[in-house]
């Protein structure tokens, strides 16, 4: 069978991150206690769990985001070699994210004083497209996002929280990276612009990309993983088909 | 740490290494005697002060690494230490000039330090009375620039200097003007048109925002952006400002009372900032 073949984008091995909170009596918070994770080219795994359960902290730790205490996190580059991100210097990880690595907040965290198509646009240019190009590109996701031409230079500090929410996703998908880190990306979207939001994130993976994502409702879930983790107190508590694991969760409020 | 990195970087043109500034009489003891553990960077019993000790490095073409702290942490000497404005007591940095030669900027004497800034580092100062002429005018600024690197032919040096100005944002009608007639933002202008009059391949930029109103500011942070993306310029950006750290650099160092607390990449120091005294700037700049 090629697909045993396939080796992970991502693994994960042993992960704990803690923080030591200096101004607030030195206090010690553990966020992970030991995560061991695979994630594939083209398989979309969604972190499920309630607030707190450590999700959003796995995400910034791959992404360095927040430097991870112990562990491995083994990243395959295109060229096919693994580097462990957490131990990566500065400058090499700056390499890395764009190109490799992408990270998608539920917040815009674009440069001020720019507007949606020129964000888009430059995100596609730190992945190694040229300016035209990348602003064609640019257009094309803002359009299939829904985002009105009439706001794609504008800065994007005035649109709405939705708008803001859907620029960010299109400046992430550009040109994909390899592995993609969601957090919450579709949290402030109405149904139809919510819609047009999972469909481009499906696409994703349809094309290699492999997803790692945080999503608030079980149907985003439902509709796009193909395997779902549940996380509890900074472990992993179970995993599996998305059926088998969001059922469980049905049951228990969520 | 792996012998081979798979991934190619660009080499470093900048390189700091265990650079130190200190003033006074030093003795193995001095160290122990300053630093953010005693919470000071003079020595109670020499009267010596470490301004800057054991920093260390890299920049490469197209990267910006920021330089933070507070008044007296030691950032501005580590610049002035790399520009040649002060000579570092101890250590080295290293330039890697366009020709390809490295030289330490610490040990070359005066003359050979004032061509490697016309032509490899420029400065971008806080206070343009030190990076500018301000009884000259905006292209005669410029102008001076390009004849200290040889430019001889009037019409080619002053065509240079109005496209150069033009890039900042400076009105070509005030050219001619005195310097000392422009607004802080402005001469913030010229200066940077002065900075890359020849294409230096390493630019610093010493609180380049600050003392400006904020839509001034927001203005000229905007231009060096600009610059910095579009030139492949090495940059080191030395602030108190966060914001402006954040907005021009991928990397930074957090310096305290002469030494560096921290280093990182510049969205995890703000995010997750391991060192007590990293905390309280990041939780500072949040209120």
């Amino acid at each position: 069978m090629t697909t045993d073949l396939v080796l992970p984008v991502l693994r994960v091995r042993g992960l704990r991150k803690h923080f030591i909170l200096h101004n607030v009596d030195g206090r010690r918070v553990d966020a992970l206690h030991g995560i061991d994770l695979d994630v594939l080219p083209g398989e979309h795994l969604a972190l499920a769990g309630s607030s707190g359960a450590g999700k959003s902290t796995l995400l910034r730790c791959i992404y360095r985001t927040y430097l991870p205490s112990e562990g491995e996190v083994h990243l395959r580059l295109t060229t096919g070699h693994e580097v462990d991100l957490a131990t990566l210097s500065d400058a090499e990880m700056a390499g890395v994210r764009g190109s490799e690595l992408g990270y998608v907040s539920q917040f815009l965290r674009a440069e001020p004083r720019r507007g949606p198509l020129d964000i888009v646009a430059r995100a596609g240019v730190a992945r190694g497209m040229d300016l035209s190009d990348a602003r064609d590109a640019a257009a094309i996701a803002l359009k299939r996002l829904n985002i009105d031409e009439a706001l794609w230079d504008v800065y994007a500090t005035v649109l709405s929280g939705g708008e803001k929410q859907r620029v960010n996703l299109a400046a992430g998908t550009i040109s994909p990276p390899r592995l993609l880190l969601l957090d919450e990306p579709v949290s402030a979207l109405d149904p139809s612009n919510r819609e047009a939001a999972l469909d481009l994130i499906a696409d994703l993976t349809s094309h290699g990309v492999g997803v790692l994502a945080v999503f608030h409702d079980l149907e985003a879930m439902e509709r796009l993983a193909t395997r779902v983790v549940l996380m509890a107190d900074g472990l992993i508590s179970a995993q599996g088909p998305p059926t088998q694991i969001l059922s469980t969760l049905t049951g228990v409020s969520r | 740490m792996t012998s081979h990195s798979p991934m190619e970087r660009a080499p470093w043109v900048l390189k700091v290494e265990n650079l130190g500034k200190v003033f006074g009489p030093m003795d193995s003891d001095v160290l122990a005697e300053t630093g953010p553990e005693i919470g000071t960077s003079k020595s109670s019993r020499t009267g010596t002060v470490v301004a800057a000790w054991d920093v260390n490095f890299e920049v490469a073409a197209g990267e910006a690494l920021g330089v933070i702290g507070e008044s007296g942490s030691g950032k501005s000497t580590v610049m002035r230490a790399i520009a040649g404005d002060h000579e570092a007591s101890h250590g080295a940095v290293w330039l890697r000039t366009r020709k390809g030669d490295v030289v330490n900027v610490a040990a070359i004497p005066d003359s050979a330090r004032r061509a490697l800034r016309v032509d490899e580092l420029a400065v971008v100062y806080q206070d343009a009375a030190e990076g500018l002429d301000l009884g000259v005018t905006a292209g005669g600024n410029v102008a001076d620039r390009l004849t200290a690197a040889g430019w001889r032919n009037f019409a080619e040096i002053r065509h240079r200097a109005a496209h150069l100005l033009g890039r900042t944002e400076v009105p070509l009608e005030r050219m001619d003007d005195i310097v000392r007639q422009f607004s802080g933002g402005m001469r913030q202008r010229v200066q940077l048109a002065k900075a890359l009059a020849n294409n230096p391949p390493i630019v610093l930029f010493d609180e380049p925002t600050t003392g400006l109103d904020a839509s001034v500011a927001a203005g000229v942070l905007d231009l060096i952006r600009d610059l910095l993306t579009e030139l492949g310029i090495a940059a080191v950006v030395v602030s108190h400002d966060f914001s402006v750290i954040e907005m021009l650099t991928t990397r930074c160092i957090v310096m305290h009372h002469g030494r560096v607390v921290e280093e990182g990449l510049t969205d995890q120091l703000l995010e997750d900032p391991l060192h007590p005294y990293s905390q309280r700037l990041v939780a500072a700049a949040r209120t």
